[in-house]
């Protein structure tokens, strides 16, 4: 498969994994590709009232770049925001902390503030469990 | 029980073994062995090769023998046609072209603003950039770019084989 390695393709391939993940989470409403045309990301319409949070317009946005080479990290992001708060898990090269894997939260006027995080899983569907699972525990409430 | 990263559970409660020994072997990047699809699926190594052996023989995955075993990769021809199927069930033919000029306007709207006709060259750009954040906002376009490809070349498939894909897809729902 390397010989015929195509990275727009393994990284559509990743965004429907993981959309069909999203499809079969509790709390996930609606998943779709996003731009319809384009479909470089993906986004969420979740319920978190079913975690007892009640929150409105919670939708998380997907993206995931497999790199040039079959064997580099990916690049992706999980962000989740509603109409009080905006936070992600993200994978990919930044200046803010040391390594790729971060948590990253717009903090107001401040801009975002980052703090490392290091994934557990590899797989882009596990990975989606993990950061739901991240989701549920977060105090999106307060 | 308690050893499992976060999620797994979850995951293992919401999902069949088959549903995850599927979802991993097609999306990994590289051809790999049963132990390596079964670590990632939380399951049983019997269970995984089972079921791989399955997904082989539906053309979801190709399946390579080596000296010390067989290694698994996802079909892009699977890929392509699921995407197919999703545009065709989605859209008709005037609803897929207009989808195609959306995306090719998108393209030409990278190409005049990065002043860039590809996204190497696009790419090449971002070791010329001043700031880290410019870096990324390239690397992120150029790989945006990859992607939105990747869509043309499907719906171009799609609009140009409509009338026989239709007339299959049509058939297939109806049954």
């Amino acid at each position: 498969m390397t010989d015929s390695y195509n990275p727009s393709e393994a990284s559509h391939r990743a965004l429907r994994a993981i959309q069909q993940e999203l499809e079969r989470h509790p709390v996930v409403t609606t998943v779709q590709g996003f731009p319809d045309g384009e479909f470089t990301e993906l986004r969420a319409n979740l319920a978190p009232e079913r975690w007892g949070t009640d929150r409105e317009n919670a939708t998380l946005t997907v993206h995931w770049f497999a790199r040039e080479t079959p064997d580099a990290h990916p690049e992706f992001a999980f962000h989740y925001s509603d109409e009080e708060t905006d936070f992600g898990w993200h994978h990919h090269d930044q200046e803010h902390v040391d390594g790729w894997g971060h948590f990253q939260e717009r903090t107001g006027d401040a801009g975002d503030a980052h703090e490392p995080h290091t994934f557990h899983a590899q797989s882009p569907p596990q990975l989606t469990w993990e950061v739901m699972s991240l989701l549920s525990s977060t105090p999106i409430s307060e | 029980m308690a050893d499992h990263p976060p999620g797994v559970e979850a995951w293992k409660e919401h999902t069949t073994a088959f549903d995850r020994v599927q979802s991993v072997a097609t999306t990994v990047s590289n051809p790999r062995p049963v132990s390596y699809i079964a670590d990632e699926a939380h399951v049983a190594e019997n269970t995984a090769r089972n079921h791989l052996e399955r997904l082989v023989s539906l053309n979801v995955l190709l399946k390579t023998e080596h000296d010390d075993g067989a290694l698994y990769s996802p079909d892009p021809l699977h890929t392509r046609i699921q995407t197919l199927r999703d545009l065709l069930e989605e859209h008709d033919r005037d609803g897929l072209i207009d989808l195609k000029a959306e995306v090719q306007s998108k393209i030409e709207e990278w190409e005049t603003d990065y002043n860039a006709d590809s996204p190497d060259e696009l790419r090449a750009q971002a070791t010329e950039t001043d700031t880290a954040s410019q870096t990324r906002d390239i690397r992120k376009t150029a790989s945006d770019w990859e992607l939105a490809l990747y869509r043309l070349s499907v719906l171009e498939d799609a609009i140009e084989n409509y009338a026989t894909y239709s007339t299959d897809f049509r058939a297939s729902t109806s049954r």
